[in-house]
């Protein structure tokens, strides 16, 4: 046995480990990276899925770009003025909306799949840190997105969520308890929603989040090319594919399918036809509040807790789950696959449950309250 | 007279040269049938001219085919603008192609010796009245352009006719010159169609679709080796080959149904007078109602007391909303005195505006998580997700000189009264120094 | 004399039956399950009465006339525009009648049936009297019961459709020939 190495190896060993930049040549990627073949293959696409999304989010992002008028008196009306009077935007615009919810729900597919394969495992954590900050990113994303056309629903929905975080003050201590107003303030830019907290979700929506998403996903891209694809499951597979052109080529095909999909559903289904029309006039900060106000889908399965549970029971959940999330790959280090995916069975059900009927568990929770 | 000889005999002329002839050629010289290859003599100019001739004569016959022979189809199409400009683009860029290989063709004929031995006079006169074909066609699609709109609708009656055996050069005669001429060398041409390499056409390959390659060379073992690379190379070729043709297909066909679109995405948008009216109208509104709340703003900072309507003109069951010192909305109803109650209406859970309608428990409703509250105390009812109460207004009324009559404060402490008869006219404040 | 007049104005405001018919607006909000306000019919989301854009107290005197004339509409095919209702709002008007909409508004379940059946304002293939139905607005083509929607647009687009299928599928073939074509070219030799 040699000695045991000094603490500067010990870092270049640690770095070299999960930085193996050797595999990054192109005769590494075209020649020898290869895809395990399994039952849970399929989840392999699920990132790739994701990346397609974002990349139509990009390019119609930047086409609405050039009629969006980020002004509480000229939003509504040259959102309305891309949907009907510029050729094509409604297209542009319902691909917008509509790939949106794709992304996220690829996005958390993509989540729960690769913790059940335990993906995350050494020597894969910084992928994992930065999948995790990228979910963070694309939620920030449909947050501050969700804003901009100011109509009734989007208004409102967010002057709900930013009161929320004030309400967090009263189980705070002492002096922490001002913190969340600070922070509601900060993020509102003035006493209400108005054309501060506009101005705001603009400025991330278009450059903060797309610049931090591009870094976080230039790691997360290197990280998957640097370790190559997670074995996945206990047993080795006993067969591979080669990722060059095989495996690559299913994924282009499986891109193209799901962008018809899309396309199809964008070109024939407007996204607002599921709610009702008083919810897309424009914002009228003197009138009432239209009924029906409702984050998007993808928040309702902390929205829905919320208003059933006590406030402070959703929060802490909230802070622990958002934290718990970054330490993943040291807190399930020793854990079985099996366990990971009943882990993340539950969790899918969850999501799923109270995706899909939580305005009914609502219902039956406050019928009963009364 | 000349027409009717080139237009009614000679089509028939044509017709019967083609049917009998290759009749006779197919059953005793059935071996005949054949391009004739001369790839083994000379490959170097015919890899340049065979490919692209065939692809640009292919897509050109089928065109025409299409237009003549599916004539309601193809007015269907050829109403899609889009397509009809598609059509037209590739039609005569199919024509170029045609152009340039019959070029290549007839040049490599005439400079290379090994052909020349080959060549009959057949070879050249077939080629000049290909070449001559594709120009009149050319001429004729530049100079009367939209011909893929036009023609069947012009010329599918005279070609009808003669299938039918009724000719009638009258939809002929008076067509411009180049159009005339490209269908008189078009029935010279298939005139001499079966005594030349052109019968080829008429075995139909479509087989070469999944065979795979065929090459034509010497066969003898000194090439053999170089014949495995080859078939190699050919092999990488073709599939350099697809993937060019679906890569330009999807270009195509984008620009037929989607990329069209995007392009006028950045177009500027031509509206009518009416739709621009109805934008600028809306904008304006906007605007106005931007101003209305700025105004409103500053009105609150400035003033010590400020406007909110006349007594007379509120109700018991729906209230007036209007905007209180913070900027924040508030309901004004009148209670059965006939004095006001004023309440905020930003609710007191999370922040929605409540709606203006009283219930029949004298209760107003916020839509966004179900409370209702009690305009009287404020207090949301139990169960409300709600848990403190709206808080009420201070007011002042004052008489039309602006004479204070009577005030109370947030917390219902009044000062002053008012006669009912007056209580009509009066009209209805809010202070700063409530708020 | 102005008292009179004073009067009569007066009992015209408070005696004549109220401008709006929340009644309809329950109906369609009933059986749709989708919260509907007044813009479905009136200009102004909350209705006839107030100073706002669309409602009564913002009038000059021209849509004054106009709203007089629309009231007098009585009779069916009056043709009138009135300027406190939306386009839907004059058809109905002009179609029914004022006499008739009072009387349905006891039975509002039938206004629906009693509408044409071809009418489609916002050209989106639902026809009017089903958007009532259904809860959506009929002037907003982009709002509709979303399966119906699908299926109207399905059939209105079907060339683009097919051919942003052939495009993507000869991408794809493109792309799949070009990455082999690579691999090949790229193969170390053995």
């Amino acid at each position: 046995m040699g000695k045991q190495k000094n603490k500067f190896l010990q870092m270049v060993d640690f770095l070299t480990e999960r930085m193996p930049l050797h595999n990054l040549s192109f005769d590494h990627i075209v020649n020898e990276k290869e895809v395990p073949v399994h039952r849970m293959s399929w989840a392999y696409y699920m990132g790739g899925l994701t990346l397609l999304f974002f990349i139509i989010q990009l390019v119609t992002g930047v086409f609405l770009l050039f009629y969006y008028q980020p002004t509480v008196s000229d939003a509504h009306a040259s959102v309305e003025y891309i949907t009907f009077f510029v050729k094509s935007g409604f297209l542009i615009r319902n691909l917008h909306t509509w790939s949106s919810s794709c992304m996220i729900l690829c996005l958390m597919v993509h989540m729960i799949t690769s913790f059940a394969m335990k993906a995350f495992a050494r020597p894969r954590e910084i992928t994992w840190i930065s999948g995790s900050l990228l979910l963070i990113i694309t939620f920030a994303f449909g947050f501050t997105g969700y804003l901009l056309p100011w109509h009734q629903i989007a208004v409102n929905a967010t002057k709900v969520v930013l009161q929320s975080i004030e309400e967090a003050g009263h189980y705070l201590p002492g002096a922490l308890a001002a913190l969340p107003s600070y922070i509601k303030e900060i993020i509102q830019g003035e006493v209400s929603v108005g054309q501060a907290t506009l101005s705001r979700f603009y400025a991330l929506h278009v450059v903060i989040l797309p610049l931090f998403f591009m870094g976080a996903i230039g790691l997360h891209l290197l990280g998957v090319q640097l370790h190559g694809m997670s074995p996945g499951v206990d047993t080795p597979p006993r067969e591979k594919e080669r990722f060059f052109p095989v495996f690559i080529l299913k994924d282009f095909w499986l891109w193209g399918i799901v962008f018809l999909v899309v396309f199809v559903l964008s070109l024939c289904l407007p996204f607002e036809s599921f709610y009702s029309y008083p919810l897309f006039e424009a914002y009228n900060a003197l009138g009432s509040t239209p009924e029906g106000i409702k984050p998007e889908w993808y928040f309702y399965f902390v929205y829905y807790p919320l208003e059933i549970l006590p406030f402070w029971v959703i929060m802490l959940g909230m802070t622990i789950a958002q934290a718990g999330i970054f330490f993943v790959p040291w807190i399930f280090k020793n854990t079985s696959r099996k366990v990971l995916s009943i882990i993340a069975w539950i969790i899918a059900a969850y999501l799923i449950i109270i995706t899909l009927f939580g305005q009914l568990i609502y219902e039956v929770f406050k019928g009963s309250g009364k | 007279m000349f027409d009717l000889f080139l237009f009614i005999g000679l089509p028939y002329v044509a017709i019967a040269s083609l049917v009998v002839v290759s009749f006779i050629r197919y059953k005793f010289r059935a071996f005949s049938y054949s391009s004739l290859s001369t790839q083994f003599l000379e490959d170097r100019w015919l890899a340049w001219a065979s490919l692209p001739w065939h692809l640009g004569i292919i897509l050109i016959l089928l065109g025409h085919l299409l237009a003549f022979g599916l004539p309601g189809v193809w007015s269907i199409l050829v109403s899609i603008p889009t397509f009809l400009l598609v059509v037209e683009a590739l039609g005569i860029f199919s024509a170029l192609l045609c152009l340039v290989s019959l070029v290549i063709l007839l040049i490599r004929r005439f400079v290379d010796a090994k052909l020349q031995a080959v060549t009959s006079y057949l070879d050249v006169v077939v080629l000049l009245i290909l070449l001559f074909q594709v120009l009149t066609g050319l001429a004729a699609a530049i100079h009367h352009r939209w011909g893929a709109a036009w023609a069947p609708g012009a010329l599918g009656p005279y070609i009808r006719s003669i299938f039918l055996l009724q000719p009638d050069a009258s939809f002929v005669k008076d067509m411009p010159p180049f159009v005339k001429l490209h269908i008189a060398s078009a029935w010279v041409l298939i005139m001499f169609f079966p005594f030349t390499r052109l019968v080829h056409a008429l075995s139909v390959p479509l087989h070469y679709f999944v065979r795979s390659p065929q090459k034509v060379v010497w066969n003898s073992s000194r090439s053999q080796v170089r014949f495995e690379q080859k078939i190699q190379f050919d092999n990488e070729k073709r599939l350099f080959l697809k993937a060019a043709f679906g890569a330009g297909a999807s270009v195509a066909l984008l620009s037929l149904g989607v990329l069209d679109k995007f392009f006028r995405y950045f177009l500027k948008q031509d509206l009518t007078n009416a739709e621009e009216s109805h934008i600028l109208s809306q904008k304006l509104q906007r605007l106005k109602q931007s101003a209305d709340e700025r105004e409103l703003e500053l009105e609150r900072m400035n003033k010590d007391s400020i406007f909110v309507a006349k007594l007379s003109e509120l109700s018991r069951t729906r209230g007036k909303y209007f905007i209180d010192y913070q900027m924040r909305p508030a309901l004004a109803f009148s209670d059965e005195q006939g004095l006001p109650i004023l309440i905020s209406a930003k609710c007191t859970h999370l922040g929605c505006t409540v709606g203006q309608e009283l219930d029949a428990q004298g209760r107003i409703l916020c839509p966004c998580h179900i409370s209702y509250f009690d305009i009287k105390t404020g207090q949301p009812s139990p169960g409300s997700p709600a848990k403190l109460p709206l808080p009420h207004l201070g007011w002042a009324l004052k008489d039309e000189q602006g004479n204070l009559l009577m005030a109370q404060d947030p917390e219902g402490r009044r000062e002053g009264s008012i006669d009912p008869s007056q209580a009509g006219k009066s009209l209805l404040f809010i202070g700063k120094r409530f708020s | 004399m102005k008292l009179f007049i004073n009067i009569i104005l007066l009992s015209l405001v408070y005696l004549t039956p109220a401008f709006a018919h929340p009644e309809f607006q329950r109906y369609s909000k009933k059986v749709s399950g989708r919260s509907v306000n007044c813009a479905m019919c009136h200009r102004h989301s909350d209705g006839p009465e107030g100073v706002k854009p669309g409602q009564i107290g913002s009038l000059n005197q021209d849509e004054l006339n106009a709203l007089g004339l629309a009231r007098q509409a009585l009779k069916p095919g009056a043709g009138v525009k009135s300027p406190i209702l939306n386009e839907f709002g004059s058809s109905i008007l002009n179609q029914l009648g004022k006499e008739k909409i009072l009387e349905l508004k006891q039975r509002p379940e039938l206004l629906a049936g009693s509408l044409s059946k071809t009418n489609d304002l916002d050209g989106d293939g639902i026809p009017d009297a089903e958007e009532f139905k259904d809860g959506t607005h009929p002037l907003n083509s982009l709002d509709g019961h979303p399966w119906k929607l699908f299926k109207n647009n399905l059939g209105k687009n079907w060339f683009d459709i097919l051919m942003i299928v052939l495009a993507t599928g000869s991408g794809l073939y493109g792309l799949q020939n070009a990455l082999i074509w690579l691999s090949i070219k790229a193969r170390r030799e053995e």
